[in-house]
Order: C-alpha cells, then structure tokens, then sequence
C-alpha cells in the first residue's frame, strides 16, 4: 500500500479481484495480530483481568462483534474450523457476515456443528454441547466491567478491582434482593473469577453461567469499541455473585418443551406465532437440528467420557443425584 | 428454522446489500463523480477526513459516494481502511504559525497583528434559499469583478500580512495565559504524544491523548458537548482569541531516503480559545483551550477548544469529565453501539423476561402473604 | 489500656517549607507560612486514647481539629507523624489495602456532612449492610437481622430501613451514620460535628443515643466538635486546639471549670 495520496483510486483496489485481495491473511496485518495474541495471554494469565489493547477500527461496526472479531481472526490459522453464533443461531445476518470475513481473508473452513469447530465466536450464548480442551471459546463483549453497574467510571472502577473492593456491587445486590426479593440482574451475571476478579461474563443468559466453572476449554471476552480482552481460562473457579442464603438461580421454563425437537433440558426462547399461540424453541439452532435427528442425544455424545457438569440438566453431584434442570445452581 | 426472528443465509445478505445499492439513485439523473463530491462537497469530505483521522480528499469523496452520503457511515470505511494500512511514521509537530491562512477572525480584539481576514464565509449572509441553484449554473469567480488596484481604494492593504503571530502569544507575552499542566505530558511525550489508534486510552488520559480523541470526534457531538458547557452544565464560556482555516505543511522523514521532506498542504480548522480562571488568589490568568481538525469545519474546532479548556478544570459538569466526554465523542463508537441495538437480543431479553416474570409471581405471593397477616392482626388496628 | 496512640500528627496542605511549623501557630495567631504560602492544618498534635474512654476535641473552625479527625479516620494522609491502633501498629503507615481493611473493620467514623457518610440513593439499611459487606458478610439473612438491631440500638425506626437514605430526617441520618460506625464492633470511633445541622432537641437525643451505646459497648472514642456542650457531656478528657495546635490538654471538669490557658478561658466565656 502506499501512503500518498494514489493518482487513481485503481490503484488501491483492483476490481476485477474477488474477495479482499490485497489484505493481509485474516484481514489484520501480523503486528496487530501479535499484539491481540500478545494481550490474550496477558489475559488468561490473569484471570478475569481487563486487559487494554489497541482495538483497530474493522469493517464491521463496534458493538457487532469487532472485538471477537480480532481476537478470532489473530488465533485462526489455516487449519482451524470456525463457528459463529449470534444469540444461538449461526444462521444470523451478523453471524453470516462475521463468518464470511474469516472465510475471504483467512481462507479457512466454516462449520455450524459445535463439536466440529475449533474457534468459536459467539454473541450472548455457551453453546449447550460440552466444550472440550482443544475448543477456543471467543465471546463478544459490550461491557466489559461488571462495576459499571454500579458507577460508570473506568477510572474509579479499576482502581477497585486492584484492591478486589466489591462493596459496591455487594451493597447493589443487597439493594436488589430488598426491593425485589432477589437479584434483579438477567443475563450479564456478574462472576467473581478465581475468588479474585469480579468480572462480567458478557450477556450470555445466567443458564450458561455455571459452565463457565471448571470448563475444559478456554473462554476468551474481547471487546472492540471498549479495547479490552479479558480471559477464563480450563479449570478456573468462576463462581456468580450470590448471597449464602439467596442462591443464584438460572432462567425457568417450567413444564416448557422445545416445539421442535422436544428438547427440555435446553436454553428456550419464547415466540408469538401467527395463530396467537406462545411457542418455545431451543435457542441453540445446531443443536436443536441433532437432537430432531436423534432425541437421545447427550450435550455430552461426543465425548467419551459422560455426566459432565455443562449448565443445567447435566452432571452428577457429589450425592449421586442428577442435576434438576437448573431450577437452583 | 422460523423460530429465529432474524435469521438469514449470505444469499440474503448479499441481496440486502444489492437493494441498498439500488437505491443510490432514485430517479433519472446520472450518477456523480467521486470527483463532484470532492470538489463540489468540500465541507463534507473536510468533516468525514477529521472524523476519520484519514486525510485523503479523494478516498473521502469515494466512501461519502459509498455512503450515500451519510456522513458518519463515510468516516467508517475510511477508518477501517485506514487500520488496514502500514505505518510508516509520524510527521514532525508542526507549527501552525506556519498555517497558509485563508481565513482568520479573532473574536478577542477589534484588531490584532495580520489583521482580520474573513476569507470566503456565509457568517455573515441571510440564510435564503437560493432557487438559483438549481439550474445549470456554473458559479462566477467574483474575483475578476473586482477592483483591486490600490491606488483607487485606499481602504485595501496591498501589502502581503506581515505577521499573524498568534493572538494568544501577545497574552502569553504579558504571562496572562496558564497553560495546560504539561509536566505529567512532557513525561510521556518524550517517545512522541500517544497515537490512540495504536494505543488503548485508559483514564485518566494525557492531554495529548486527549486532543487526538476530540479531534477525530463525531461533529455533532463535539458540538453538543461544547455547547452543553456554554449552555450552562459548566463554566466554560471561552474568548476565542482565533478562529483560523487555512493549509498546513507537514514533515515527514521519507521511509526510504531518511531524508526530510514537505507534504503539500493539508486543509485544517484551528481554534485557540481563553477563559478566565481564578485559581490562585494571586493570579488571575486566562485557561487555555485548543482545537483543530482536518478540513473547514470551524463549528467543531471551537467545540473543540471548548471540551479541551472544560476538561481542564475537571469539574462535576458533564463537558468538564474527561472520561464522560472521551466515552461519548466517538461517532465510530457511538454510531456502532446505538445501531446494533437493532442485533436480535432474545437470548438477553428472555433472561430478562424471567426475571420479571419471577419477581411479579412473587409479589403475588407476598401480597397474598401480607394481605393474610393483615387480615389476622386487623382486629388490634 | 492505651488503644490508640497519636504521635506528632502534622499537615500541611501545599508545597511546604522548613519555615512552615516555626513561623506558624497559636503564638503568630497564623496557619498559614509566610514563607512558601502552605496551610499548616495541624502539626505536631499528640494524644492517646485508652480503651472505653471519649476523647474530645474542640477548637473554632480553623483550629485544625477536622484535619485530625480525617487522619484517624484514615480519610486524608498525614504530613507527618503516627497513629498507632494497639494490634494494628501505626495506620498511618500501611499500604492502601492495609487501611481499607482497618476501615472497614476497626474503625467507625460518623462525618459532618451527610454525603461523606451516607450513600443517599441507597436505603438507610444498605448503608449499614455496606460496612457489613466490606468485612465480607457473605449471609443475607444475618445481615439483615444484624441491620435490623444496629437500627433499633441507635434508634432508627426498623419499618424505615428499607427506603433511601435520603427520605430520612437529618436526625435519622446522623443515627444510621452511628449505626454504620460500630456496625463491626470497632475499636475506634470518630465523630466529626456529630450536632451539626441538626436542631437542638434532636442534637441532644442523638447524644444521649451515643453515649449509652459508648458506655454500653466500652468502644474508645474521639469525638470533633466546635461545640464545648457536646465535648462536656461526652468526653472524659479534652483537647483544646487553636491554629493547628494543642494549647490546652486535660480532664474535661478541670478545664471547663479551670481553664488554664487564655484561649481556652475566652472559648469557655463566650459559650456561657
């Protein structure tokens, strides 16, 4: 490329090329790549520490996903399948389009099945299929303190996780639990990390927060429009913010069943239909499509091993009793 | 399946795309030239530049063709080419002493050193609509009509402007001006000022920092911002001691040669602004604010220097919070996050919807709960 | 027992000089260095509290004695100087976790103006449940039933506990300041103006609220006040202060009825 300003505009771009012609493999130029994976590490050294990096300006929009964007593009290599979900469907415009600039400039392979993929990129949602030790977790993040919550200064906020001060956030669940009888927080649950860090998991649903606990894989949070990566990496303890005797709980649906694959043990979301009627549906479309094809299916079939703690309905507890769909974690 | 509220393949995607290209033209007049809008759109390309932090008139007036006009949408894809590029290193701090000047007011004395230049403005002119316009008319160099021959109007100095020192040098010269703490800067500035497109900005921020994000915020907001202090969320209601346009030579060591060279000129605004600030009991001094972007676009320098001299004062007023306006300012940031709100949220909205759901049941139970013992203990009221 | 010891407690708001404590003081009838411009708060002001006892200081606006409040309070940095908390060493001196943690837990501090003290957006009890909460609380139950008792112990209306602080009268927000300070059972207490702002009735009630929870509770206390009626019926021993300095140090009955230095006497006169 060159710096001055070009005779022709032919000369930056040549038409008749398909594709991003002329970009650097997966799109950043290697430095930057290195800076991304430089703060990643940074990151899942300390867990659930925000670490600031230069976020470059990327041909989406910030708050669409630049951040996982970058961080995804800087861990792809030509081997890697890669996955994109947006609140659960890998079918969303978002996620197309996410999708579709890693396969032009990093020239790898797509898929929609969890278990095939090596990176994932995600909005707001933990796939329900277990994760394992060679997946890479990448989710995108708006807010990257959960102490924004309770005062809006980065400055005053940092200051606070430096010396692990929560008293605030602790007073605002307190407040919470007096005025509604309990959290009134929905997704965004905030998570102590390693009983060090307070952070905040992006807005997955608090059903996706247990997995975060103890997983194989590891979990990285990028944020484009506010620069920072923050990591969880396999095996850390990630616990969400709970009185003793106000447990967290996860999302409910009661007797509610998947409409299309029966599903019961699953993250639903609700939907009018045309006749009036409020149906329900897994919000993991990949996995939904497994299990209309086999109803049996395990979020843990892939594995070898089985009971695996992934969320609710899964795992066995130490008394030898099944979890119980989730209602209490 | 139909239960993804907006679900929808790359095919989709792409013909999405096709319909908004399609709408470029909604009508039967030929397509402009990025060449019109660059020199037809001047104004413009000048704000979408700064925004950008790009300066190239040309890619300019292609991304606002692209953009259909919009002109944050053109400072995006300027941007994101931009962050595409290799950097090859910075220009030498420039002087804008050096400012070839097309236009110069100084609003703080009736005359200054260089005097006034008004330059071509529409300040001072009615706001009409000019019906004219639309037609085939090619504009007149009004010059030609004039006369300029000395000898038959005393009134015009024929002498090229001596000096245009600049007018807050002559206050600085009386030790009337306290600029900005610059002690914590100098410090960091000894490997040049923070490019914060290659470096995070953390809070609280170097002024050189500072200066950069103001620069390339979105026009609307700087000028919100600093109107928002002069309308009285704040204390800030500068002199503007000038208010210049004009072209400004930079330096730059060539990547090859080493050798030094000068870039033709780059169009910019500046704006140097005082207010007064009564700090210490014995010195009553002017604070200083600075402002400048690319392009003519004299509405955000000032709303520049306003946020720039607000922020000095670190004070409770939404302009004086340095972390308030950094966050805001951006358009990228902020234009990016307002419309991804139209992004699907279900999974966050059910969590939510359970939640109320769950209180509400909840209080029903209370209420049921309450309503009993009241019922019990009525008889002691 | 000597639970606190202040030793030459000294600060100087600006630059500083070796001149600023020689030329300052009740002596110039100045706090301020007429060499390098810096304010002298207070220098060289040295006392102890022994367990259970009130110690009070009072001094005009000026004298110094808020300085000293927020330095045992572990609210401002001395220039100089130690305080030594008997099993802590000298606060003064520890790391910023350190004072957060002998805050959070050991110390009580009841501030002049309510919005030091009191988050007012949050309700009367989340404000005492916060102190609870630095100390790591983690039971919202025992929290709420140990809220419940430091509002019936300072008087606060349990049935308000649950709205915001900033619906409470001047009184009760005073009363849920004390709450919050002994709220951890701390070794220290430190009330800045505790009657400031509030009306004469109400001053007394909080008083008489204070000492029995003082006495019942035994808690070492250093009570601030420009007003010698509230160090006279609280304190057991007084510092008398004036331009950043000690000028008068004694019994609270033996100075009230026998002033010793002239200052004193004439503060003592104007109030009677």
């Amino acid at each position: 490329m060159t710096d001055a300003e070009p005779e022709s505009l032919e000369e930056l771009h040549d038409p008749s090329s398909e594709g991003l012609e002329g970009y650097n493999y997966a799109y950043l130029d290697e430095h930057t790549k290195r800076e991304v994976r430089r703060a990643t590490l940074k990151a899942i050294s300390i867990p659930g520490h925000q670490v600031p990096y230069a976020s470059r300006a990327m041909p989406l929009a910030r708050g669409w996903g630049t951040g996982g964007i970058q961080a995804s593009l800087s861990l792809l290599g030509p081997d890697d399948v890669f996955k994109v979900i947006d609140q659960g469907s890998d079918a969303s415009v978002n996620a197309a389009n996410i999708r579709r600039l890693a396969e032009t400039t990093a020239d790898i392979e797509t898929t929609t099945d969890t278990t095939a993929a090596s990176v994932i990129q995600t909005r707001h949602r933990i796939p329900e299929e277990v994760l394992t030790d060679d997946q890479i977790l990448v989710l995108q993040v708006p807010v990257t303190d959960a102490l924004r919550r309770v005062d809006g200064s980065d400055d005053r906020n940092r200051t606070r996780h430096a010396h692990a001060d929560y008293s605030k956030m602790w007073v605002a669940l307190y407040e919470s639990v007096v005025q509604w009888g309990e959290v009134d927080i929905g997704a965004r649950y905030p998570v102590m990390v390693e009983g060090r860090y307070l952070m905040d998991p992006s807005p997955i649903p608090r059903w996706d927060v247990p997995k975060l606990h103890d997983a194989d894989n590891l979990f990285v949070f990028a944020a484009g429009r506010e620069a920072r990566i923050y990591a969880i990496p396999p095996h850390t303890d990630v616990e969400p913010l709970a009185f003793e005797d106000r447990s967290f709980r996860v999302e409910h649906f009661d007797e509610e069943a998947c409409d299309a694959c029966g599903s019961t043990d699953t993250f639903l979301t609700e939907v009018e239909g045309e006749d009036g009627e409020r149906r329900f549906a897994c919000n993991d479309t990949s996995f939904c499509e497994k299990r209309q094809r086999n109803s049996d299916c395990a979020k843990d079939d892939h594995l070898e091993r089985s009971d695996i703690a992934w969320g609710p309905g899964t795992g066995i507890d130490p008394n030898g009793f099944v979890g119980d769909g989730g209602e209490d974690i | 399946m139909g239960y993804v509220a907006v679900s929808a393949g790359e095919d989709v995607i792409r013909r999405a795309e096709d319909l908004y290209e399609k709408t470029r033209i909604e009508g039967e007049s030929d397509t402009v030239s990025v060449d019109q809008v660059a020199d037809q759109f001047g104004r413009l390309t000048g704000q979408v530049m700064g925004e950008s932090g790009l300066y190239a008139p040309r890619l300019a007036a292609l991304a606002i063709k692209q953009a259909q006009g919009d002109a944050v949408e053109a400072a995006f894809l300027l941007r994101a080419y931009r962050s595409t590029l290799e950097l090859w290193g910075y220009a030498e701090a420039p002087s804008t002493d050096a400012l070839d000047v097309e236009r110069r007011v100084s609003p703080a004395f009736k005359d200054v050193p260089g005097g006034q230049i008004l330059g071509g403005t529409k300040d001072y002119t009615q706001r009409l609509l000019d019906f004219d316009l639309d037609g085939e008319d090619d504009p007149v160099n009004p010059i030609d009509a004039w006369d300029l021959d000395p000898e038959h109007d005393v009134d015009i100095n024929d002498e090229e402007p001596g000096s245009l020192a600049g007018v807050v040098d002559l206050l600085r010269e009386e030790e009337l001006v306290a600029d900005p703490e610059t002690a914590a800067i100098d410090d960091h500035v000894e490997d040049g000022p923070q490019d914060t497109t290659r470096e995070p900005l953390s809070h609280p921020a170097p002024r050189d920092a500072i200066l950069q994000e103001l620069s390339r915020g979105e026009t609307g907001a700087v000028t919100a911002l600093g109107y928002s202090a002069l309308r009285g969320y704040g204390q800030v209601h500068p002199t503007l001691a000038e208010v210049r346009v004009g072209s400004l030579p930079l330096r730059v060591k060539h990547p090859y040669t080493g050798e030094t060279a000068t870039l033709p000129g780059t169009d910019v605004s500046e704006c140097q602004g005082v207010v007064p600030a009564y700090e210490t009991r014995d010195e009553a001094r002017f604070a200083f604010g600075y402002g400048v972007t690319f392009g003519r676009n004299e509405r955000k320098a000032i709303g520049m220097t306003m946020l720039d001299a607000s922020i000095q004062l670190d004070g409770d007023a939404p302009a004086e919070d340095a972390e308030f306006v950094l966050d805001v300012v951006d358009g990228l940031d902020s234009f990016g996050f307002i419309e991804h709100l139209k992004l699907p949220h279900y999974v966050t909205f059910q969590s939510i919807l359970d939640r109320v759901r769950s209180i509400q049941e909840r209080d029903t139970t209370t209420d049921e709960k309450v309503d009993a013992e009241l019922a019990e203990v009525g008889g002691d009221d | 027992m000597t639970f606190l010891d202040a030793d030459g407690l000294t600060k100087v708001y600006g630059e500083g000089c070796s001149a600023c404590l020689a030329t300052t003081g009740p002596e110039y009838d100045r706090n301020r260095c007429p060499e390098c411009d810096s304010v002298v708060a207070c220098a060289d002001v040295s006392f102890e509290v022994r367990d259970g006892e009130v110690l009070g200081i009072v001094g005009e606006s000026g004298s110094g004695k808020s300085s000293v409040a927020e330095i045992l309070a572990l609210d401002a940095d001395a220039t100089a100087g130690t305080a030594t908390i008997r099993g802590h060493g000298d606060v003064l001196d520890a790391d910023y976790q350190r004072r957060r943690e002998i805050r959070d837990e050991h110390l009580g501090m009841v501030h002049q103006h309510v919005h030091d003290g009191l988050n007012l957006s949050f309700t009367g009890g989340g404000n005492v449940a916060e102190k609870l909460l630095s100390a790591g609380w983690r039971h919202y139950g025992d929290i709420r039933s140990r809220v419940r008792g430091l509002f019936e112990e300072t008087e606060v209306p349990v049935d308000r506990m649950d709205d915001s602080a900033e619906t409470y009268s001047g009184g009760m927000q005073r009363r849920v300041q004390i709450a919050k300070a002994i709220a951890n059972d701390p070794g220290l207490v430190v009330l800045d103006e505790p009657t400031t702002g509030l009306d004469v009735s109400v001053q007394a009630r909080v008083l008489d609220t204070f000492r029995r929870l003082q006495r019942e509770q035994d808690v070492a206390t250093v009570v601030v006040s420009h007003d010698l009626s509230v160090v006279r019926l609280l304190a057991d021993r007084v510092l008398v202060m004036r331009q950043g300095r000690i000028v008068e140090a004694g019994l609270t009955d033996r100075v009230m009825e026998d002033p010793h230095h002239e200052y004193t006497q004439t503060l003592i006169n104007s109030i009677i």
